[in-house]
């Protein structure tokens, strides 16, 4: 057992680490509006001529336009809004029209087996795409779950290759998004990436129930 | 048990470095080295990691 994970472990190239990357920047820009740091970070990004890297390049330009106060209002309004906002960032939502349905359900059920527990007094459901994202930066990099690319995998093609592209597909058209419309095409393209880069593992039914 | 059952099909590796998700990688370099080892408290492998779900105190965590 213990070797298995050692081998996982040193099977992580440098690509594979690298994913981390994309998740833990959307993951911060929908958690909480991106303070100065954040933005002065995101500008510092480079994009090259593919559409991901084109997408990453427009967002950089995008966050030195910006101001941590209208990005701060662009978030509100997205998310947050009068009672609620634009958008409801929720895969529940996204898959039944409903908050805290069965893939909420579903969803616990499966951190509750990769040892992800929801912390104290946190109001908020587990299928934010915040949440999600992170996730699946902690899979990677190996802070949780078995640290195969088939439990990655599973994960990704049961919790978020349902529903999170529409979502950043309407965050890119969303009508009080600017900055946000940037980071919505960045979200899509990478997980383009991601859909297509794990048709390239053999996953099967495999991984998160292996050992019970 | 099986063995490994998340063998990597050869065109993955390739794939990703094509894909340019190093264009994320790279504008960070410079503070990524703090960042990769700030996972959010790892101590006990399988039940320590919390979500600490939106706006909350992870992300401090999850710097990059």
């Amino acid at each position: 057992m213990e070797s298995a994970v050692i081998e996982a472990e040193c099977a992580i190239g440098s690509e594979e680490r690298l994913r981390l990357l994309p998740y833990k920047l959307l993951a911060r820009y929908l958690a909480a509006p991106p303070d100065r740091e954040l933005l002065e970070l995101t500008t510092r990004l480079e994009g090259d001529g593919t559409p991901f890297g084109r997408a990453v390049a427009e967002l950089a330009a995008g966050a030195s336009e910006t101001t941590p106060a209208a990005a701060g209002d662009e978030y509100h309004a997205l998310f947050i809004g009068l009672g609620r906002g634009e958008l409801l960032p929720y895969a529940s939502y996204y898959l039944t029209g409903f908050l805290q349905e069965r893939p909420l359900a579903d969803l616990r059920a499966d951190l509750g087996r990769l040892g992800v527990a929801r912390a104290e007094g946190c109001p908020e459901p587990e299928d934010h795409a915040a949440a999600l994202c992170e996730v699946m930066a902690g899979l990677i990099s190996g802070s949780f779950g078995d640290g195969r690319l088939s439990t990655q995998k599973r994960f990704f093609e049961t919790h978020i290759a349902t529903w999170m592209g529409r979502f950043f597909e309407d965050l890119e058209g969303a009508r009080t998004a600017r900055l946000y419309r940037r980071v919505g095409t960045v979200g899509r393209r990478f997980l383009e990436i991601e859909e297509t880069a794990f048709a390239m593992v053999d996953g099967h039914e495999a991984a998160v129930s292996v050992d019970g | 048990m099986r063995k490994d059952s998340s063998r990597t099909k050869p065109g993955r590796r390739d794939f990703l470095k094509l894909a340019s998700i190093g264009a994320v990688a790279a504008g960070v370099a410079g503070v990524a080295g703090r960042k990769a080892e700030a996972e959010p408290d790892a101590g006990a492998q399988r039940s320590g990691y919390r979500l600490t779900h939106h706006v909350k105190k992870v992300y401090e965590l999850a710097r990059f």
